[in-house]
């Protein structure tokens, strides 16, 4: 018993110290990890491991290029002093990359130091995530081709039934003058179709009245609905110059709206951010989960960024995203008010974004989607603002046990919003 | 009478059918917004925020532009004041050593550096300023901590920083006015494990302000 339990445990020990042993000498440096770790803790804000320039130089190929060890740990601990002592390749350094000057690591020790060096020197080799991937990210990422137009399937059955019925009629017609053929009774003429029909009509009246009672209903109740559909931009999803997709950025990175649209609680508009706000996190970020680098180059074209030199070199042109939300100019809203004062939830009007790809408009912005909520919303930011103190104590006193919504102190009066 | 009711209703479902085939046979364009009554009360010719206008340039040609222009070239907004700092690694230095905060730490103060930081902040450098943020773990470089590596930085450079950027992080000061982001820096002190007491008094913002040119922001009245 005893010796059939202890063989597997010493085996399981075996395949343990062996897998143990094998992980030291795998990561074959165990002062390179540290180098990671101080390189992406100090460095990697500012240096690639690659050639590409972020704030400052790619480090590949350093081991080459720089006069050795110890002048690298100089230039880390403190550049600027290095370079004031007269050192010329520090002057040089300092010079092609725009007399930015390094911050300095004073609190680096040398140990740590080596270590980065060595990582930085023999960085380990990243599995490649080539635009294969990314392009077919992408194919999964546009939906399919939707299915038969329901115009086209409507217009092929009517054609196929009237091809039916014609066919029935001439076989009805056939076979019945057959019958009477046989039986020796006198044979039919061919009616037209009209005609049959117009017999058909006269004898079945409520029928007929019926059916042209169902035509005029349905059309005029098409037409209706047709004609209370004008104006209202409900629905309209226009394709962006960069396909930005809201998920991504409000839902899966939980970015706050305001991030972007950051004037909503300054302004009368809530502000497109302009192309400084991207580059934010694109300077730092080119390759994007569902579309790799196609739509992020966009957003470098606009900004006059060259990533590989790391400085914007290239002449700036404003992206023309195309508008949404459009309320006619008839008409006065302010994104500060509802937001500040009001402390209305974007999603309220424009639906939850953090879904959504590009935007789309999902409420109507008619008056009367306006009025409706006008009539049952209260505002919660009046209380506790002491600029509506006595207001608000008037109101209180005018509609005891009532709430204070929006029409009750004025919201609803027509030269609110339309003066 | 039975078998004409059935009819009757078999017409109707036919014709019912019909109906709807012709109510929702129109596609939707999603490029389209629709019908327009009276376009011109919709899309006046003045110009509206953030769209773009076409000019013809002397020789005849188009070219769009942004409707937002830039203001005259020495522009400067009411209210605005300059701000004496360079970006550079000197001007950095100094408004470490010289910029105080002109607030006074306040609970309320506090509060809406917090509501700030969760807007503009977290989304990098993480809810508790640890650099975790879900953005900043897809950048090149996480963001490095208040808690450690960020733990002495001064005021005047954090507020320096955010005003001008720094490293991968880009200029703060087109989304926040100073008054913010002097909040902002309030909080990410807090972060750092910053733990003066909130003042009972009101500084006078002027005295603290050891370059009262650079910051002259009082304190909103209440």
């Amino acid at each position: 018993m005893d010796t059939m339990c202890n063989k597997p445990r010493k085996q399981i020990l075996a395949i343990i110290s062996f897998l143990f042993l094998s992980f030291i000498f795998s990561a074959n440096n165990v002062s390179a990890a540290d180098g990671a770790k101080i390189f992406k803790q100090n460095c990697a804000v500012c240096h690639s491991l690659g050639t590409n320039k972020l704030t400052g130089p790619g480090l590949a190929g350093i081991a080459t290029r720089a006069p050795g060890d110890e002048w690298l740990k100089k230039w880390i601990k403190n550049s600027d002093a290095l370079r004031k002592s007269g050192d010329a390749y520090a002057v040089k350094v300092y010079n092609d990359n725009n007399q930015v000057p390094m911050s300095a690591f004073e609190f680096l020790s040398d140990e740590e130091l080596t270590s980065l060096i060595e990582y930085i020197k023999a960085p380990p080799v990243e599995t490649p995530k080539g635009n294969s991937g990314a392009t077919g990210d992408l194919a999964a990422a546009v939906p399919a081709e939707q299915g038969m137009n329901p115009l086209a399937l409507l217009i092929g059955v009517i054609v196929f039934l009237i091809v039916i019925v014609a066919v029935l009629r001439g076989v009805r017609f056939s076979l019945k003058n057959l019958q009477n053929e046989k039986q020796g009774l006198p044979l039919e003429e061919a009616v037209g179709p009209w005609t049959e029909l117009k017999s058909w009509m006269s004898v079945n009246k409520t029928k007929t009245g019926l059916v042209i009672l169902f035509i005029v209903g349905g059309l005029s109740s098409a037409g209706w609905y047709a004609l209370k559909g004008i104006g209202i931009y409900e629905g309209y999803h226009p394709t962006q110059p960069i396909a930005f997709n809201h998920k991504l950025h409000a839902g899966d990175n939980a970015i706050d709206c305001q991030y972007c649209h950051s004037t909503v609680e300054k302004s009368k508009t809530a502000s497109i951010p302009s192309v400084n706000v991207c580059m934010n996190c694109h300077k730092g970020i080119s390759q994007g989960p569902t579309t790799g680098t196609a739509e992020i180059a966009k957003i470098y074209e606009a900004a006059g960024w060259d990533p590989d030199k790391g400085a914007y070199t290239k002449p700036e042109r404003p992206i023309q995203w195309v508008k949404v939300h459009n309320l006619p100019d008839f008409v006065f809203f302010s994104h500060q008010q509802h937001v500040k004062v009001g402390k209305q939830d974007c999603a309220n009007c424009h639906g939850d974004l953090k879904t959504m790809t590009t935007a789309q408009q999902v409420k109507p912005l008619t008056m009367a989607w306006c009025i409706e909520c006008h009539n049952k919303t209260e505002v919660p930011g009046m209380k506790d603002n002491p600029y509506y103190e006595s207001l608000h104590k008037k109101l209180a006193e005018k509609y005891k046990d009532q709430p204070i919504t929006v029409a009750k102190m004025g919201g609803i009066e027509c030269a609110k919003c339309h003066y | 009478m039975n078998k004409k009711v059935t009819r009757i209703i078999s017409l109707m479902a036919v014709f019912g059918c019909v109906t709807i085939g012709f109510t929702s046979c129109s596609k939707h364009d999603e490029n389209s917004p629709g019908v327009e009554f009276m376009p011109d009360m919709y899309r006046s010719p003045s110009l509206e925020t953030n769209l773009f206008d076409v000019i013809k340039n002397e020789d005849g040609s188009y070219d769009t532009v942004l409707s937002n222009r830039k203001p005259v070239a020495g522009t400067i907004a009411r209210g605005y004041m300059p701000y004496a700092y360079p970006n550079t690694i000197e001007g950095y230095e100094a408004a470490g050593a010289n910029l105080r905060n002109p607030f006074s730490k306040s609970v309320v103060n506090l509060k809406e550096g917090e509501v700030l930081y969760g807007k503009y902040c977290s989304a990098c450098h993480g809810a508790g300023g640890e650099g975790d943020g879900l953005v900043g773990g897809k950048l090149p470089g996480a963001p490095p901590s208040y808690k450690t590596v960020l733990k002495t930085l001064p005021e005047g450079k954090i507020f320096h920083s955010i005003t001008y950027g720094k490293g991968l992080m880009g200029s703060h000061a087109g989304q926040l006015t100073k008054e913010e982001r002097w909040k902002l820096v309030m909080y990410v002190q807090k972060l750092q494990g910053n733990d003066a007491p909130i003042a009972a008094v009101a500084v006078d913002s002027t005295k603290t302000d050891s370059t009262a040119v650079v910051v002259k922001v009082e304190e909103p009245k209440k």
